[in-house]
């Protein structure tokens, strides 16, 4: 494959003109004109508002005073402003890669489907809604409440196939006759011998839990050679004496009552009816301990926080891919669209497998457009913060803020603190402008 | 060449420009002053003659509010038919007005939702003064309200609408479940949240995602246990955050939010739940938790985003006592200040400060006027009245302290800090010590 | 020049699609590729089916959570949220101002850059690589920075709350980086294309119009359709820069109540204004990938 000369037939960065028979260069005033308008636009509408940003850093909130580099040691001091610059080195160093990387797969697959347009509109959809909008679909999505997030109810549902939820999972001992935990499994303290009543009072069972077909709770007859209890929600409206089945409380039916020995081995299991008595007949002569399994309380998923301190970047970093991909896609498909298909051709026919035109020719080719695309990218996560307010509760907005979401915080959110904002906005510019630079001029050397 | 000139001088003219331009953007604010002294000097208007003009104003309320708030404006343009009466609503005022005011062309007239801010565009310079209506507030409205108004011995805000915030919202269902009746203090409150506990559903439901929420409980409880001279040395920062008063609040507020398990969704689930769901799982089926410690603006996102219904489905009953602390009121409100001074925007003022005024919108519902002399029966229902004259009839009534804080804390930092006391509910000394931190940062600069 | 010209024109324009498409199934079998994209369409969806689905729940079922459900129960949908949202006055006034706003910063943006993006591409001058360089620098500028002294800049000059006003912020904005996706999409233009152009005699006008325009049109669709999706979204700049004449965003956004959940304006708000960019995108999308250089250099 004649790669050195496809590179050599495509200058990549520069516009290099041909020959001396034409002269190019007639003086400034050709590009000029070129230039002339985007120049008007640029200085009155940027480049003016960034001096002026920079001067009102240099004084006080309200304007009036000129205090020379203060806000700039305000800067520095201030605890949730680090934390932004970290999180930001994330959000640099993870994301364009990401992105661009995404883009260019998506970019690539989809011209090989003739559906084309359908996958694009669908991923293309996420732009179209406003960034807000997207803010708020991810909140919703990220709800740690199996019942609101839809992504903790997919995992809930996938985890509900593996391990059933128990009968009752939030029921707790009303009293200390019942000892453990919920988590593994709740034992009578007091071992009983046959014709004994075991009385099992469970206490935060709300009325939603209980089944349908609960009756009344009684306390039972005591069974002769056996054993008998009673298994009930130990609650009557304004609390009720614990530990006494009283009129007015509701037997638990279908609870999993296990009979276990003195060394607590099971030995029997059996369930509650209606009214919550169970019985245990003809045991033998001994010592027993009545227990309630611990797969009766298994807790349904709690759902993972993905809102929370640890996953908020991560979870906001998500969302912003979802939404960026299609832009990848759509540029750097432009891009593919844009090489002629003879040169592809050509080095098909010099014997190159699908992968090795792909690196060898069509990557190199979307040079300047993925360069573009990771560029953008890097820019746009320095300047993100409408998905941090929307996506991120106020619990954990310290966690994922962004320096930009700081700087409006400080300046536009009603604290009204100019200079500082200011100060934050020219801090961002000087800080990655150099950065910018270098990355550029990185491209320009290695695709040269 | 000649192209070259022209060019040239292109570019001095764009450059000329955009330093006239950076001259005149200075020139506004002191223009702002000068017309501010000769407006202040002026003679008050005594008679209600007919005034012509046309004016902008910005609130918060949208929707059934926004209507409402159009009511009263129509009512005002009935009286004065001359004058043009532009309304504009944001979510956000405060973000809204930041940037026009630093811009130079803010409305005529706002409804700022606390006075710290006010406070803040008043010490800018950005506010006029209202003392025309100074005799009218007197009249209408209890002391308190004037002085929440006057920063530095000058009068700048009016407050048109209050909010309650001493109430708990509740189930009715699970309250007659668990046999609890509303508590009266903060003993039986305590027990009652046990007795709920033991029903099966969650005493407390908490929106920690938006702090203000957090700031509202330990305003409640510090009104109860400190008492309202303090209250006021604290809101004033004349006493610091690490008093014993506060640690007492702060160890009261623990025994809420550190009752893990009788918070709906638990401590991970309270800090992500943000206000508008703190109030519906309360009325979902079923329910989640049995009560919401907020205000009776609660009442309006009942009736917007559940199908509960007045007093079967869900009611209301005042922030319990502590100790013997009597019936107080911690309450918000909305306060109209006026940005540009003109014939139209003054009677607006004056319009506003009148009980009419405030019982357009009371008829409506949704709406607590501090002005006491608006009828009580205008009133639409009574959970609404109950909420309303609680607040106009308070014996002591205390704005919330939040609002009064400058936002950089009290909008802010507090809220951050409350969520953290939230994370971790026994670490009393370490919230006071931040609190006390941001108060100080806040208030010096 | 006007062979090199006729010669592009005779070159059919072949949609890429076909061309790479039927070589690749030779190699790979086509159900793995197409497994793959539909999984990860669907995934996509996911999310805005979800507001969808919101945006046909009454306030109180939405709050409840769990949009998933409606497939089980889907007879509780109800169209009042959207009703409700075409009732409020202003909305077509809004929408008119948004349409005049997004053509002219759609149109605007593309000539001033093209032309920009033509000279850093392939004119030489001194200081050019700078130039270039400080322009895309200027992505970085934030557009709450400008906002304010742009603000009070409008205020001198009278274009508070004017469509003008609006559409020269802007292309201002949108300038950075049009110029640079345009430039290195010029700059990827075969150099023996020029060459032949050039040897015909073109002058860098005529060049610009009748070769490097038509050649990046796929760039300058896509540039295109972000731009329109970007001012028609904009919420910030006509919050700030208009007060009666308000784009869309703004005024949905001025529906937004201060205590309630909101999702009953915002989902069907969301919907309504992404279906002009969808419209938009969808009728467009076969410009970025219409090759017009292929096989046409010889």
């Amino acid at each position: 494959m004649s790669s050195t000369s496809v590179r050599a037939e495509f200058p990549l960065e520069e516009g290099t003109p041909p020959a001396p028979e034409s002269p190019r260069w007639r003086g400034l005033g050709t590009p000029l004109v070129f230039l002339a308008p985007a120049i008007f636009f640029l200085v009155i509408w940027m480049v003016y508002p960034t001096l002026r940003t920079m001067l009102r850093s240099l004084y006080s909130d309200d304007g009036d005073r000129f205090v020379w580099l203060e806000n700039y040691e305000r800067l520095f001091r201030d605890d949730r402003l680090l934390t932004a610059i970290k999180n930001n080195a994330f959000w640099v160093l993870l994301i364009p890669a990401a992105v661009t990387a995404v883009g260019l797969i998506f970019a690539v697959l989809v011209e090989r489907v003739r559906w084309s347009v359908a996958f694009k509109i669908a991923v293309f959809m996420p732009l179209a809604v406003s960034l807000f909008a997207v803010g708020v679909i991810w909140r919703i999505m990220y709800q740690q409440d199996p019942e609101r997030g839809a992504i903790n109810a997919a995992i809930s549902g996938a985890k509900g196939f593996v391990q059933e939820t128990g009968v009752l999972s939030t029921a707790k001992p009303s009293s200390d006759a019942l000892e453990g935990t919920p988590k593994g499994g709740l034992t009578l303290k007091d071992a009983i011998r046959p014709g004994a009543v075991a009385t099992l009072g469970l206490t935060a069972v709300s009325a939603g839990e209980i089944p349908e077909d609960a009756k009344e709770a009684v306390q039972p007859e005591p069974l002769q050679g056996g054993i008998s209890g009673v298994v009930w929600r130990d609650f009557k409206p304004g609390g009720g004496t614990p530990g006494e089945v009283e009129a007015e409380e509701v037997g638990l039916p279908g609870v999993t009552v296990e009979l276990r020995d003195a060394a607590g081995k099971k030995i029997d299991s059996t369930t509650s009816e209606d009214d919550g008595t169970f019985r245990f007949e003809d045991v033998g002569d001994g010592e027993y301990r009545v227990a309630i399994g611990a797969s009766t309380f298994a807790q349904p998923f709690r759902g993972v926080n993905w809102l929370g301190d640890k996953l908020i970047t991560p979870a906001i970093m998500f969302a912003y891919i979802w939404v960026t991909a299609g832009f990848a896609m759509v540029i750097i498909g432009a891009g593919l669209a844009a090489i002629p298909r003879d040169v592809l051709e050509a080095a098909r026919t010099d014997g190159g497998s699908e992968w090795q035109v792909f690196r060898r020719v069509t990557v190199p080719l979307l040079g300047p457009v993925l360069t573009v695309v990771f560029v953008t990218q890097i820019i746009g996560v320095l300047k993100i913060f409408d998905l941090v307010v929307a996506i991120a509760p106020g619990s954990s907005q310290d966690d994922a803020a962004t320096l930009a979401f700081v700087m409006w915080q400080r300046a536009f959110s009603g604290q009204n603190l100019f200079g500082l904002g200011a100060a934050i906005s020219t801090f961002l510019l000087v800080l990655f402008i150099p950065f910018l630079v270098f990355q550029i001029k990185r491209f320009r050397t290695e695709t040269a | 060449m000649k192209r070259h000139r022209l060019h040239l001088l292109a570019l001095l003219l764009m450059l000329v420009l955009a330093v006239a331009a950076a001259g005149c953007g200075g020139d506004d604010d002191e223009g702002d002053e000068a017309g501010a002294d000769t407006a202040a000097t002026a003679a008050e208007e005594t008679t209600e003659e007919a005034v012509s003009g046309s004016i902008n104003v910005l609130a918060v309320w949208t929707g059934a509010e926004g209507e409402a708030f159009q009511a009263v404006l129509d009512g005002f343009t009935e009286k004065n038919p001359d004058v043009k009466v532009s309304y504009k609503s944001a979510k956000d005022p405060g973000q809204v007005l930041a940037t026009s005011v630093e811009g130079g062309n803010p409305p005529d007239i706002a409804a700022l939702p606390s006075p710290g801010l006010m406070k803040d565009f008043a010490s800018r310079g950005a506010l006029k003064e209202i003392d025309f209506v100074k005799d009218a507030i007197t009249e209408n409205y209890a002391g308190s309200w004037l002085d929440l108004g006057t920063v530095e011995g000058k009068l700048y805000g009016l407050f048109f609408k209050g909010a309650n915030k001493s109430t708990v919202w509740y189930n009715v269902a699970v309250f007659e479940d668990a046999g609890v009746e509303p508590p009266e203090d903060w003993d039986a409150f305590l027990e009652a949240a046990d007795t709920l506990k033991a029903s099966g559903v969650a005493a407390y439901s908490l929106g920690g995602a938006d702090g203000w929420t957090l700031t509202d409980l330990f305003e409640n409880i510090y009104l109860r246990t400190a008492g309202p001279e303090k209250y006021d040395q604290l809101a004033d920062h004349e006493i610091p955050w690490t008093d014993p008063s506060v640690k007492e609040a702060l160890t009261e507020m623990g025994k809420v939010l550190g009752d893990t398990e009788n918070i709906a969704g638990g401590t991970s689930g309270a800090l992500q739940t943000d206000f508008p769901t703190s109030v519906t799982q309360v009325y979902s089926t079923p329910p989640k938790a049995a009560q919401v410690l907020e205000g009776d603006f609660v009442g309006g996102v009942i009736a917007a985003e559940t199908k509960a219904k007045p007093e079967t489905g869900f009611n209301v009953y005042a922030f319990p006592e502590i100790g013997d602390s009597g019936q107080v009121v911690v309450g918000g409100g909305d306060v109209m200040v006026m940005f540009k001074d003109n014939p139209a925007a003054r009677a607006l003022i004056k319009y506003l400060a009148t009980p009419e005024a405030g019982q357009i919108w009371a008829e409506k519902g949704g709406f607590s006027s501090p002005n006491k002399n608006v009828d009580e029966s205008v009133y639409p229902d009574e959970i609404t009245k109950k909420t309303a004259i609680d607040l106009a009839q308070a014996e002591v009534f205390r704005f919330d302290l939040s609002d009064l804080q400058p936002a950089a804390f009290g909008g802010d930092a507090m809220f951050t800090i409350l969520q953290d006391f939230l994370k971790s509910p026994k670490d009393v000394d370490g919230a006071a010590q931040k609190l006390e931190k941001a108060a100080a940062a806040a208030f010096k600069s | 020049m006007a062979t090199a010209a006729a010669e592009i024109r005779r070159a059919e324009p072949v949609v890429i699609e076909k061309g790479i498409g039927p070589k690749i199934t030779r190699v790979l079998s086509r159900a793995p590729v197409h497994l793959i994209l539909v999984l990860i369409g669907l995934f996509w969806l996911i999310p805005t089916t979800g507001l969808f689905i919101t945006s046909l729940l009454t306030p109180s079922d939405a709050a409840q959570g769990g949009w998933w459900n409606f497939f089980v129960k889907p007879s509780t949908w109800t169209l009042e949220n959207y009703r409700d949202m075409f009732d409020n006055e202003g909305i077509v006034d809004a929408l008119i101002v948004t349409a005049q706003v997004t053509l002219g910063a759609t149109i605007l943006p593309i000539l001033v850059a093209s032309l920009a993006a033509y000279a850093l591409a392939w004119i030489e001058f001194p200081g050019r690589d700078w130039l270039f360089l400080i322009v895309v620098g200027l992505l970085l500028v934030p557009i709450q920075m400008a906002l304010i002294p742009i603000f009070s800049l409008y205020n001198t000059f009278n274009l508070f709350d004017s469509i003008p006003g609006l559409i020269l912020f802007h292309t201002a904005f949108a300038l950075p980086f049009a110029i640079f996706l345009l430039r290195n999409f010029f700059a990827g233009i075969p150099k023996d294309l020029m060459e032949a152009a050039r040897i015909d005699g073109a002058s860098e006008f005529l060049l610009f119009f009748k070769v490097i325009l038509p050649l990046g049109l796929p760039a300058i669709a896509s540039l295109a359709i972000f731009q329109v999706l970007f001012v028609w979204n904009d919420l910030l700049i006509g919050l700030v820069l208009a007060q009666n004449n308000q784009p869309i965003a703004p005024h949905l956004a001025s529906q937004l109540r201060q205590f309630g959940s909101n999702l009953d304006v915002l989902a069907p708000a969301s919907f309504f204004s992404a279906v002009v960019p969808l419209i938009i995108f969808a009728a467009f999308q076969r410009y970025f990938v219409q090759g017009l250089l292929a096989g046409s250099v010889k």
